[in-house]
C-alpha cells in the first residue's frame, strides 16, 4: 500500500482514479462442484477482487439521500476521517471490535464468502482488518506518533477505499462469524460503519441505497406507487377467491379498525415464490377469523436501512409502520416472512419509536407471522390435511437475521423451534441440514444485507455454496425435496441458487406455502 | 560495584514503577472512558440469547471460565488457548505469595505442581505461536504485535522458569525485601531523591521483571485489552429482550412528540 499523491494536488483526479479501479465489469461465474461436504479452501488471494458493486450515479437519489452527487468528492481523507470519527463515538460495538480482536483465527473458516472464494479478505478478521488498519494509524496514540509501518496501520489512499468498497460488499452482515469469536466480534457492525463511510465521501453502491431511497419516498423497496399496491393486492385476492371458491376470503388493504396491520417484504405482492406464502397468510387469518389489513403507506416491511450505519435512515422507514398502525387504528402489528425486517421490528423499532402499546396495551409487541400461526395450531384454530403436502419432504433454512437476531415467542431458541413447529403442523416429513449448517451456525444465503443485485452474481453464487452442499447431502441421505424460506431476500437467491447448482427451481418455498396448501377452509370451528 | 548496583537499583524500580503506572491508568482509562462511556445505540445481543439478566450472566462466564463460544469453531486453537490462559492465571495468582505475607493457603496450595504447571504454560505458549507461523489461515492476519507479545511472554515465562534452577536461582529473601520495599511509599518518595530501593543480584530476576514492565507498559495499547474489553461487547452482555423492555438509544432518546408528528 503506498501513499497516494495528496488529493489537493490533483483535484478531480482521485474520483477518475478510483472510479477506473472500482469500475463494474460483468464476470463470469461458475458453482463449485458439490460434494455433500464443506471444504475449508485454500487460500487464493486477491481470487474476488475484481468483484465490485455498481455505484449509484442518479444525483436526485444521491442528494435525497444525502450523500455527495458526484463521485468521491476531493477532500475525502478529511471527511472520511470525520465520519469514522463519529462512528466510533457513536456505536461501541465498533470502537469496542476495533480494539480487541486478538486475530486469532477462529473466525477465518466460518463466513460462506470465504469458504466458496478462498479470498482470504473475506476472511472476517481480513475484512475488519482493513478498517482496523486505518484505526490503528489514525485513532491510537502509537500509530498517531509514530506512524503506520509502526503499528502496522495504512495511510488513506485510494488503493484503500478500492479494498473498502470491494470487500466491505462482500460481506452479507450474516453476523456468522460473531458466534464463533471468543469476544463476540460482529462483523456486520464494521461492514455497516465501513459502508456508510464510504457514502460519505461519495462511493455510493447502487442497489441498495436505491432501495433506501424508495421505502422513504414511496413506502417500499420496490418503487410501487400505492394504486399498484392496491391492484397487486386486488389480484392476488381474486386469485385466492378463485382457487379457493371461497367469495369472503380477503386481502384487506387500508382497512380502518382492523385488529391486525400485517407488514410484509413487498416482493411477497407478485414475486415468485414469495407470492404462495401471502396466499398462506391470508388463509390464516382468514380461518383464524381475525381481521386484518395491509397498507399503502407502510406496504414494505424490510428495512434496508439497518445495512448502513445510518440511524435516520432506518429510522424513517421504520416510521411508516408506527404511522400506519396509528392511522388504521389497529391493535397490534405482525410480520410476514422476511430476515432483516424481523430484526427492526423486533429488536429495533422499540428503541427507535417505542412499543406499539399506543394500539392496545395486551399488544406492545410486534409478533412474527409464525409466532401467530403457531399459536393458532396449537389452540387448534387451523384445520390442517397434511396429506396436501404429503409430496414434500421439507427442511428449512434459518435465516441468519432471524437465527443470530432475536427470540421468537419470548423463550431461547424460539426463533428455531416456532418455525419448524409450524413446518410440522402442516408437513408430515421434515428433516434437518447438519448440524453445523443450521440454527445459531446457520449460512447465509449469500445475498442478504444489501448483495441481491445482479451485479453481485459471482459472489452470489461462491457464497451460496455451504447451503448448497448441506442441501445436496439432505437431498441425498433423506430425498429432500422442499427448502422452506422464511425471507424475501432468501426466496430471491435461492430460486436463482437451486437451478444454477442443478436442482429444479420449485423446491424453494416459504413456510407459509405450505401452511397454505395444508390449511382445510370453511367450516369455522372457531378459537 | 556500588556505581552499577546503583544505575541497575534506580533503572529496574523506576521501571516497574512506569509499567505499573501506565497499566492502571491505561487500563482503567480505556475501560471506564473508551469501552463502558461510548454510547450503543442498539440491542444487538447474539445466540444464544438470554431473556434474563442472569442468562447473560452464565453465558458469560462460559465464555470466560470455558472458552465457550471459541470452543464453538477450533479445537486446537480453543484447547492451547484456554490452557494457557488457566496455567497463565495460576502462576500469577501464586506470585502474591511475593506480596502478601503471611501468605495464604490458597497461594501456596499449588506447590509442589507449579513447576510443572510453568512448563505447561510455557509449551502452551509454544504451541500458540507455532499455529500462528504455520496455520494458512492464521499466518496470513498475524501483524507483528501477534508474535511481538507471545515472544514477549514466552521470555517472562522462561526467565520466570530458568529461576528455578542453579545457578539463576536468586535469593528469595532479597527478592522479598526488594518487593516490599518497592511496596513501601516511602521508598516512591526514595526514587525522586535517587535513593532506590535494593534489588536482588541476579540478572535473571532482572531480566523477568524488565520484561513484565515492558509488558504492563504496552498491555492498554493493544489487544491484550480484550481482557476487560470482553465484558463490554454488546453481542454478548445484553439482555435480549428489546421487545419487552424499551432500550435507549442515548444519543436518539426520542419523543412521543416526535413519534407522533
Ligand atoms: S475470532 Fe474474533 S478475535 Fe479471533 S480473529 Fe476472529 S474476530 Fe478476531
Ligand atoms: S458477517 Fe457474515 S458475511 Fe460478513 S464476514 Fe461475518 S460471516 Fe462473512
Ligand atoms: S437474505 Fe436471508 S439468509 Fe440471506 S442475509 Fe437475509 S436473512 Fe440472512
Amino acid at each position: 500500500m503506498t501513499d497516494a499523491k495528496a488529493p489537493t494536488d490533483a483535484p478531480g483526479d482521485c474520483n477518475a482514479r478510483v472510479q477506473e479501479l472500482i469500475k463494474y465489469v460483468k464476470l463470469p461465474y461458475d458453482h463449485v462442484e458439490l460434494t455433500g461436504e464443506i471444504k475449508v479452501p485454500k487460500i487464493q488471494r486477491d481470487s474476488m477482487i475484481k468483484v465490485h458493486a455498481q455505484q449509484l450515479t442518479s444525483k436526485d437519489t444521491l442528494a435525497r439521500l444525502g450523500y455527495p452527487t458526484d463521485g468521491l468528492i476531493p477532500n475525502w481523507k478529511e471527511v472520511f476521517l470525520e465520519k469514522m470519527d463519529e462512528i466510533l463515538k457513536k456505536y461501541k460495538s465498533v470502537r469496542l471490535f476495533m480494539d480487541i480482536c486478538v486475530r486469532c483465527g477462529a473466525c477465518t473458516d466460518k463466513c460462506h464468502y470465504f469458504l466458496g472464494t478462498g479470498d482470504p479478505r473475506n476472511m472476517p478478521v481480513a475484512r475488519a482488518e482493513l478498517m482496523r488498519k486505518v484505526y490503528r494509524r489514525y485513532f491510537t496514540w502509537p500509530g498517531k506518533l509514530f506512524g503506520s509501518k509502526f503499528v502496522d496501520g495504512w495511510d488513506l489512499s485510494e488503493e484503500v477505499l478500492v479494498l473498502w468498497y470491494t470487500y466491505f460488499y462482500q460481506c452479507s452482515e450474516c453476523r456468522r462469524c460473531a458466534v464463533f469469536c471468543p469476544y463476540g466480534i460482529d462483523t456486520a457492525e464494521i461492514t455497516m460503519a465501513a459502508r456508510e463511510i464510504l457514502n460519505s465521501v461519495g462511493l455510493v453502491q447502487k442497489y441498495m441505497h436505491e432501495i433506501i431511497d424508495k421505502a422513504q419516498v414511496l413506502g417500499n423497496n420496490l418503487g410501487m406507487q400505492a394504486n399498484a399496491v392496491v391492484n397487486s393486492l386486488e389480484f392476488v385476492r381474486d386469485e385466492l377467491q378463485e382457487t379457493t371458491e371461497i367469495p369472503e376470503i380477503d386481502v384487506p388493504i387500508d382497512v380502518e379498525g382492523a385488529d391486525v396491520l400485517f407488514v410484509t417484504p413487498s416482493a411477497d405482492f407478485f414475486a415468485s415464490p414469495h407470492i404462495e406464502s401471502l396466499y398462506g397468510y391470508a388463509k390464516v387469518f382468514h380461518q383464524a377469523g381475525i381481521s386484518w389489513t395491509m397498507s399503502t403507506h407502510a406496504s414494505e416491511g424490510g428495512n434496508f436501512g439497518m445495512f448502513v450505519h445510518n440511524y435516520e435512515h432506518m429510522k424513517k422507514i421504520n416510521k411508516r409502520i408506527w404511522d400506519a398502525a396509528r392511522a388504521l387504528k389497529v391493535k397490534r402489528v405482525i410480520g410476514g416472512e422476511c430476515g432483516h425486517m424481523w430484526r427492526v421490528l423486533s429488536s429495533f423499532s422499540n428503541t427507535m419509536w417505542g412499543p406499539f402499546d399506543y394500539l392496545d396495551a395486551k399488544y406492545p409487541r410486534p409478533q412474527h407471522i409464525c409466532e401467530f400461526t403457531l399459536d393458532m395450531l396449537k389452540r387448534g384454530a387451523l384445520k390442517i390435511d397434511k396429506t396436501a403436502n404429503a409430496e414434500f419432504t421439507a427442511t428449512i433454512h434459518d435465516s441468519c437475521q432471524v437465527a443470530r437476531g432475536m427470540e421468537m415467542g419470548g423463550q431461547k431458541y424460539g426463533q428455531f423451534e416456532i418455525p419448524r413447529g409450524v413446518i410440522k403442523g402442516v408437513c408430515e416429513k421434515f428433516v434437518d441440514m447438519p448440524e453445523n449448517t443450521i440454527k445459531e451456525r446457520t449460512f447465509c444465503c449469500a445475498a442478504g444485507q444489501g448483495l441481491l443485485g445482479d451485479d453481485m452474481m459471482p459472489t452470489r453464487v461462491k457464497g451460496a455454496m455451504p447451503r448448497m452442499q448441506a442441501y445436496s447431502y439432505v437431498k441425498k441421505e433423506n430425498g429432500v425435496n422442499f427448502l422452506a424460506l422464511i425471507c424475501a431476500i432468501c426466496k430471491a437467491q435461492f430460486s436463482k441458487m437451486l437451478p444454477t447448482y442443478g436442482f429444479p427451481m420449485e423446491e424453494v418455498g416459504g413456510i407459509h406455502q405450505l401452511v397454505g396448501r395444508a390449511i382445510v377452509l370453511g367450516a369455522k370451528e372457531g378459537i | 560495584m556500588g556505581g552499577i548496583q546503583f544505575i541497575i537499583n534506580m533503572a529496574l524500580g523506576s521501571l516497574i514503577y512506569l509499567g505499573l503506572l501506565i497499566f492502571v491508568v491505561g487500563f482503567v482509562h480505556k475501560l471506564y472512558n473508551v469501552y463502558y462511556k461510548t454510547p450503543q445505540p442498539l440491542k444487538i445481543p447474539q445466540t444464544p440469547q438470554p431473556t434474563t439478566l442472569g442468562g447473560v450472566i452464565l453465558r458469560m462466564a462460559g465464555d470466560v471460565l470455558f472458552f465457550r463460544s471459541l470452543s464453538k469453531g477450533t479445537t486446537l486453537l480453543f484447547f492451547s488457548g484456554w490452557i494457557f490462559h488457566v496455567t497463565f492465571f495460576l502462576i500469577l495468582q501464586r506470585h502474591l505469595r511475593y506480596v502478601l505475607s503471611p501468605v495464604p493457603a490458597c497461594v501456596t496450595f499449588l506447590n509442589q505442581a507449579a513447576l510443572f504447571i510453568g512448563f505447561v504454560l510455557l509449551l502452551a505458549l509454544i504451541v500458540l505461536l507455532v499455529r500462528r507461523l504455520l496455520d494458512e489461515r492464521t499466518k496470513y492476519v498475524t501483524n507483528f504485535s501477534d508474535v511481538f507479545v507471545l515472544l514477549l511472554i514466552i521470555g517472562i515465562v522462561t526467565t520466570g522458569i530458568m529461576m528455578r534452577y542453579e545457578p539463576f536461582r536468586p535469593d528469595v529473601v532479597g527478592v522479598k525485601g526488594f518487593i516490599s520495599d518497592l511496596l513501601a511509599p516511602a521508598t516512591a518518595v526514595g526514587y525522586m531523591t535517587l535513593h532506590p530501593a535494593h534489588a536482588p543480584a541476579s540478572l535473571m530476576f532482572i531480566f523477568h521483571l524488565g520484561l513484565v514492565s515492558i509488558l504492563l507498559m504496552y498491555f492498554p495499547f493493544s489487544k491484550l485489552m480484550h481482557s476487560g474489553g470482553y465484558f463490554f461487547s454488546p453481542t454478548r452482555n445484553m439482555i435480549n429482550n428489546p421487545r419487552d423492555v424499551r432500550y435507549v438509544n442515548p444519543w436518539d432518546k426520542g419523543s412521543k412528540e416526535e413519534a407522533t408528528k
